[in-house]
């Protein structure tokens, strides 16, 4: 019979799609409503648009450099965490520890403010190194005065990522069965090349998901670099609506800026839940699971386990 | 040293201070977070899209520029209408962090909702049970476990997002450390040696607490 054919569910009420079929109406009123409040503000929007949009290519541009950057930081903590060697896996683990447990604006007013006042003291500029290094090519006027903001802003956000990535590749590599290295070994490889054909390839399908989440919080972390005066978006956005008077003008320039990040990072949520979807049989794991490993991070014994379970390894920005 | 010991008792308040933070508008994101879970998983399109755009917008937009939408935006259009005096460092600051973590929190609600087996709801609702019961005694004693260890993190999250105060001249421990630094930038870095010993001070424990539980909860799966 029919009957026993579908799932069991509650009655549906008969009213329901006529409830929702209002709410669209309604949905498409609101959002008409919203395209006027940005028409009424379109001397501001002709205004500041386009540096905001310029400033929001230097956030991605710091994003991109600060990923790379915190991908070599994040291989070689986990080179560390993994080592036979007691005393690197000591420091490597101090480092994770440590960065993972303090904020990442603090993390970079210590860079900015104190190791890099320090080194300034000790003579390391890296505005004068950059400047003088780009009067070869005859463009050091391109060098701005607050490049050693951005200079230690990216290296305190790479120091920082490349902790929560040391724990994504540590977690990658111990998910590769063991027996997969003792086969490997026990047929003459050396452990450098079982790394290389063997665990690297394996592991790689379980590091590839959280990547886009931590690109993602890594667009929204950037913003912090306003703090330091680096002209990225944020700052853009509070140098253009302090000085205005009118406060519905102000708020209307910080709403700009809030839908340029949200125009930047939900593309990429729905490019990562993608991507997540197609990775999800790695993880042995309905897809509702896979959606639950977008907001949290694995730690290396989940891995590889059915009981999927979210510890620290951070993932989103949250 | 003695910079250290001047400055540990301004330190310690602002410890203090994160702490309230925290302990503040944590249980408001978990209960703004149940809400919005269960407006998502509703039927009902009037609770669920308003839930999932909230949610959607709160996780794409970093949490600086929305602390700054509510301290500045927000607060100068109060100004208009007097009512500039809701409008500090302790109220912005709670409502933000407590509205961003409930839309992380929802996100975790959710998960756990969908972790308990759908036979268990299947075999409730069969029995007789209405909507309501079966997740109140069912889905819900279930799911509570399963949900700890994530809120657990998200409260150590939370501990260090608390730092973002600092940019509306919050009280919190990195405005103190700032001002410390500003005023004494011969020597910064034992400074913020003071500030991330403090901040480890509160967050190492509760994460070395949620691994303990979890491998408890592991080990009893």
């Amino acid at each position: 019979m029919q009957q026993t054919m579908t799932g069991v569910e509650p009655r549906t009420r008969s009213w329901l799609p006529v409830i929702n079929a209002l709410y669209y109406v309604v949905l498409a009123v609101a959002v008409l409503g919203f395209g006027y409040y940005l028409y009424r503000n379109l001397d501001l929007i002709t205004l500041y648009l386009p540096f905001l949009l310029q400033a929001a290519g230097t956030t991605i541009g710091i994003t991109v450099v600060s990923m790379v950057l915190a991908m070599i930081f994040g291989f070689i903590g986990a080179l560390g965490r993994l080592s036979r060697f007691a005393p690197s896996r000591a420091i490597a683990t101090v480092y994770v520890e440590v960065v993972r447990g303090t904020p990442i604006l603090v993390q970079l007013l210590l860079w900015y403010f104190g190791i890099g006042q320090l080194l300034s003291k000790l003579g390391f500029d890296p505005y004068n190194l950059a400047f003088n290094f780009m009067t070869i090519f005859q463009s050091n006027s391109l060098v701005p005065i607050i490049f050693s903001a951005f200079f230690y802003g990216i290296i305190g956000l790479s120091f920082n990522y490349g902790a929560y990535l040391t724990e994504v590749f540590r977690a990658g590599i111990e998910s590769v069965n063991k027996g997969q290295t003792e086969a490997a070994l026990s047929l003459g490889m050396n452990s450098r090349q079982t790394m290389r054909h063997i665990v690297l390839p394996q592991a790689i399908r379980i590091t590839i998901p959280p990547f886009t989440n931590y690109f993602i919080t890594l667009v929204q972390d950037s913003a912090l670099l306003s703090v330091l005066g680096v002209t990225e978006l944020e700052q853009t956005i509070g140098s253009f609506a302090y000085p205005l008077l009118n406060p519905n003008q102000k708020l209307f320039v910080f709403i700009l800026g809030a839908m340029i990040y949200f125009a930047i990072c939900y593309p990429i949520s729905l490019l990562a839940r993608l991507l997540e979807g197609r990775f999800a049989r790695a993880y042995q794991i309905t897809g509702d699971k896979a959606d639950m490993l977008t907001t949290d991070m694995l730690t290396s014994d989940m891995l590889g386990k059915q009981v999927v379970s979210f510890s620290e390894d951070e993932g989103n920005n949250k | 040293m003695s910079l250290i010991q001047q400055a540990l008792p301004a330190f310690l308040i602002g410890a203090r201070n994160t702490l309230i933070y925290c302990f503040v508008s944590f249980p408001l994101a978990l209960l703004l977070g149940l809400l919005l879970a269960l407006m998502r998983s509703s039927r009902v399109a009037w609770f669920s899209s308003p839930a999932k755009i909230f949610i959607e917008v709160m996780r794409g937009t970093p949490i600086i520029t929305q602390i700054f939408l509510i301290y500045y935006g927000i607060g100068a259009v109060l100004a208009v209408y007097n009512l500039s005096t809701i409008d500090n460092a302790w109220t912005a600051g709670i409502a933000v962090l407590a509205l961003n973590y409930a839309a992380y929190e929802a996100e975790v609600y959710r998960a756990g909702f969908l972790s308990v087996e759908h036979g268990q709801t299947e075999a409730a609702l069969s029995l007789g049970m209405t909507s309501g019961q079966n997740f109140f005694r069912i889905v819900l004693p279930q799911a509570i476990p399963l949900m700890i260890p994530p809120f657990v993190n998200d409260f150590i999250y939370m501990l260090k997002d608390s730092a973002i105060v600092y940019v509306i001249s919050g009280t919190e421990l990195t405005s103190v450390l700032q001002q410390w630094v500003f005023t004494h930038s011969s020597t910064p870095i034992p400074l913020y040696a003071l500030a991330i010993v403090l901040y480890l001070l509160m967050s190492l424990p509760t994460s070395y607490v949620a691994r303990w539980y979890e491998r408890r909860l592991r080990a009893a799966l």
